[in-house]
């Protein structure tokens, strides 16, 4: 009894003389909860995070917001960009200039993207989402609204538009926005300097590499972190070996995995991988965007965000892209991936008269005019659009696109989004890893593959 | 005969401390280049790369950090989590303890058992079960900042997830703490006439402090930490606690990953204060029970 009384005394001592410094953390916490309660329930639920987030570049936003919150019917729209990138910037430039009152839930991309199943347990009534596979899906579970009525006033969108925003059942469920195409970016000045010139099929294609290569440059930058951006490069060696129908039905699961057309892409790939940069799974996109500006690397297959790396003027203006060339020319290069962007309505959003007017807004020109205005990244949906205000890349994205028979979404698009996370991500993963073992890994694909598609 | 033990123990040690120093510096390698990358612009590393000298150095990356993630907001909300659930979660956890362990009743293992084998859970595999749980609870809109109509997407929810959760694992250590308290203390107040709810309040909880706040320093950082439970329940971005306030930073595409460095900085900063405050509560609270004294 005596040891253990010392030991609480000991211990007891050392309370008092921290006494002070827990009571004052205490202190300090409490006043922060008393002011959470304070400003929550009283903002939160009938403005924008706008109001709270820093503001000098929201204010004007944050003032529109406020106009609209008493009316009490504002729209709630989901936006998977946060505070702080160009991205929130345009959408909300682009939602203010609706004139319909609205209140912004804005999350950032990737938890908003990895949460979307939970998210449309209790969506806003309008919503950020991608068209392809991943909108019909939600279409056919009935967790997205049929629009068809708002389709029935928006002119503007050319009828491939409107079949990307049709689900399986010949309704509409989502307005497009914008999007963009993946292809070969390069630097116009190096390609000047050492004389090389733009492939249009295979044989030049893999001169040029070897060109490149001889020049100690490594034709293409290459980064897979994040699991995803290798499979911009296994869509596009697969729509150019095995067609774009091939693509759209090996992704809904119809053909096999194991099949000598999906081994013949791996088979070309694995030829492919010395000319591109090595262990591509622990590097950023951003790092393989740099190796293209710093000349270290000629080449990037890439979706044009890849401008976004930079801020240097002189390089922005020198970037340029290529389709990716023709590798079969029974195929041809008509085929590419450019995923499409826009919004949905909740399957039973709270005010449907309000979503519905807000998803025609979006769909008309006041609201991709103010985005563009502040985030010219992608190219507008809508075929109304003033052209002469499109950057050049902009431009040239338009024109790819415009020439192209067939436009797929993105692997991750175009098949169930759990699919590609759970398996297909880590299959391509482990292929970079240690390319004997495809087949394997293929064989891995072909057994999960039914559980999901 | 002395010398040889003694050289061999100065090589030994001198291996040791080559050893640690080696692994203090691997593991300082990340910290510090993190908080060297905080410091400067994006544009810099993005050129020179992130171990070149520094050309610039600002605390701009801290600024932005701040506003862009909007961290004041986060920071509100992170609190309104964690300190209501600290206390409830010490609260319920001590007076189970004291059940179990200060009173001789044939279910004492059992029930001890039933709390612990609760945090051997994961959260992946019940969060969806809980998920409808929540979302099929009625809670009206006026109690909470949401309009849900239902639990699901109020902090509240994520409150008792955590004070579920993390009950069990701290009624296991105050339990085996409370066993260390001489039985004779108990008997003496009743002697004295005290009820159970004065021998819990004024003899045991009092004797419990160091255990308490070693326990409130630990639930500190997880609860401060947490991000899942928070993206899983809470749909509005406006919700959400400061962890998220990193995912926010980085885009769709592009990340500046300076800018996250600094966020990162300030979003462990209160983990750190509380650890440095309660340090020695801490560490003393960690061998606590341990033994049965």
């Amino acid at each position: 009894m005596g040891c253990s009384c010392q030991r609480s005394t000991s211990h007891g001592f050392n309370i008092v003389s921290r006494r002070g410094l827990i009571i004052g953390t205490a202190a300090v916490a409490g006043a922060g909860l008393l002011a959470a309660c304070g400003s929550d329930d009283k903002d939160s639920g009938s403005t924008t995070p706008a109001t709270d987030a820093a503001g000098a570049d929201t204010t004007a936003a944050a003032g529109t917001d406020t106009t609209a919150a008493p009316s009490g019917d504002a729209v709630t729209v989901g936006i998977n960009e946060a505070a702080g990138s160009v991205a929130y910037d345009g959408a909300k430039a682009g939602l203010d200039a609706t004139g319909v009152p609205y209140t912004g839930n804005f999350v950032d991309h990737n938890s908003f993207q990895d949460n979307i199943t939970s998210y449309l347990q209790q969506p806003d009534d309008v919503f950020t989402w991608f068209a392809g596979y991943r909108m019909r899906f939600f279409a056919e579970k009935g967790l997205a609204g049929d629009i068809s009525s708002v389709w029935d006033n928006l002119p503007d969108f050319t009828e491939g538009f409107k079949t990307a925003a049709t689900g399986n059942d010949g309704k509409q469920y989502l307005v497009p926005t914008s999007y963009y195409p993946w292809a070969v970016h390069y630097r116009k000045s190096l390609f000047e300097e050492k004389g090389y010139t733009v492939p249009t099929n295979k044989d030049e294609l893999l001169a040029l590499a070897a060109q490149m290569q001889a020049d100690g440059l490594v034709p293409f930058a290459y980064a897979n972190d994040g699991k995803w951006p290798v499979q911009g490069t296994f869509d596009i060696l697969n729509m150019r070996l095995n067609g774009y129908q091939f693509h759209v039905d090996l992704l809904a699961g119809k053909e096999d995995w194991t099949g000598d057309k999906v081994k013949a892409v791996f088979a070309l790939w694995t030829d492919l991988l010395p000319f591109h940069q090595e262990n591509p799974n622990g590097r950023t996109w951003q790092e393989a965007a740099t190796a293209l500006e710093s000349k270290e690397a000629g080449m990037y297959y890439l979706g044009t965000f890849v401008s976004s790396n930079s801020t240097d003027q002189e390089y922005l203006d020198d970037l340029d892209f290529f389709n990716f060339p023709e590798l079969d020319p029974a195929i041809g290069a008509d085929a590419l991936d450019a995923p499409i962007d826009g919004f949905m309505m909740a399957a039973s959003p709270k005010n449907e008269d309000g979503a519905k007017a807000m998803l025609t807004a979006i769909g008309g020109l006041d609201f991709i005019t103010a985005a563009n205005a502040v985030n010219p990244s992608a190219v507008p949906a809508n075929s109304k659009f003033d052209s002469s205000v499109f950057t050049p890349i902009q431009k040239k994205s338009a024109e790819l696109v415009g020439a192209a028979k067939n436009i797929a979404q993105f692997l991750d698009r175009d098949t169930s989004p759990d699919f590609v996370s759970n398996v297909i991500s880590d299959a391509f993963a482990n292929f970079h890893a240690d390319p004997s073992t495809i087949d394997s890994i293929l064989d891995d694909i072909e057994t999960q593959k039914s559980q999901y598609l | 005969m002395v010398k040889r033990p003694a050289r061999r123990s100065r090589w030994s040690r001198a291996f040791l401390y080559v050893f640690l120093t080696f692994m203090a510096l691997v593991w300082l390698v990340p910290v510090v280049s993190a908080i060297y990358a905080a410091f400067r612009p994006y544009a810099e590393t993005q050129k020179y790369g992130i171990f070149s000298l520094p050309k610039a150095l600002t605390l701009q990356n801290f600024k932005d950090a701040w506003t862009q993630g909007n961290m004041t907001h986060t920071f509100r909300n992170t609190m309104f989590i964690v300190i209501p659930s600290i206390v409830l979660i010490l609260f319920f956890s001590s007076t189970m303890a004291f059940a179990v362990s200060r009173f001789s009743w044939r279910f004492n293992v059992a029930l001890l058992l039933l709390f612990t084998a609760g945090n051997l859970l994961p959260a992946q595999v019940i969060f969806q079960p809980l998920f409808q749980m929540f979302k099929a609870t009625p809670w009206p809109d006026l109690l909470s900042d949401t309009d849900t109509g239902s639990l699901l997407g109020t902090k509240i929810a994520v409150i008792i997830v955590h004070v579920a959760f993390q009950t069990g694992f701290c009624t296991f250590v105050l339990s085996n703490y409370m066993k260390t308290i001489p039985k004779e203390l108990g008997e003496a107040a009743l002697v004295d006439g005290a009820s159970v709810s004065r021998q819990f309040f004024q003899i045991i909880m009092p004797l419990c402090r160091p255990v308490l706040a070693a326990l409130a320093t630990l639930e500190f950082t997880w609860l401060y930490n947490d991000f899942f439970w928070a993206v899983v329940l809470l749909n509005q971005g406006d919700e959400r606690p400061i962890t998220s306030s990193i995912a926010n930073l980085g885009g769709q595409f592009f990340s500046n990953d300076n800018l996250i460095a600094a966020a990162s900085m300030i979003v462990a900063m209160p983990t750190l204060i509380v650890y440095l405050a309660l340090q020695r509560q801490f560490i003393g609270g960690l061998t606590l029970g341990a033994n049965k004294g």
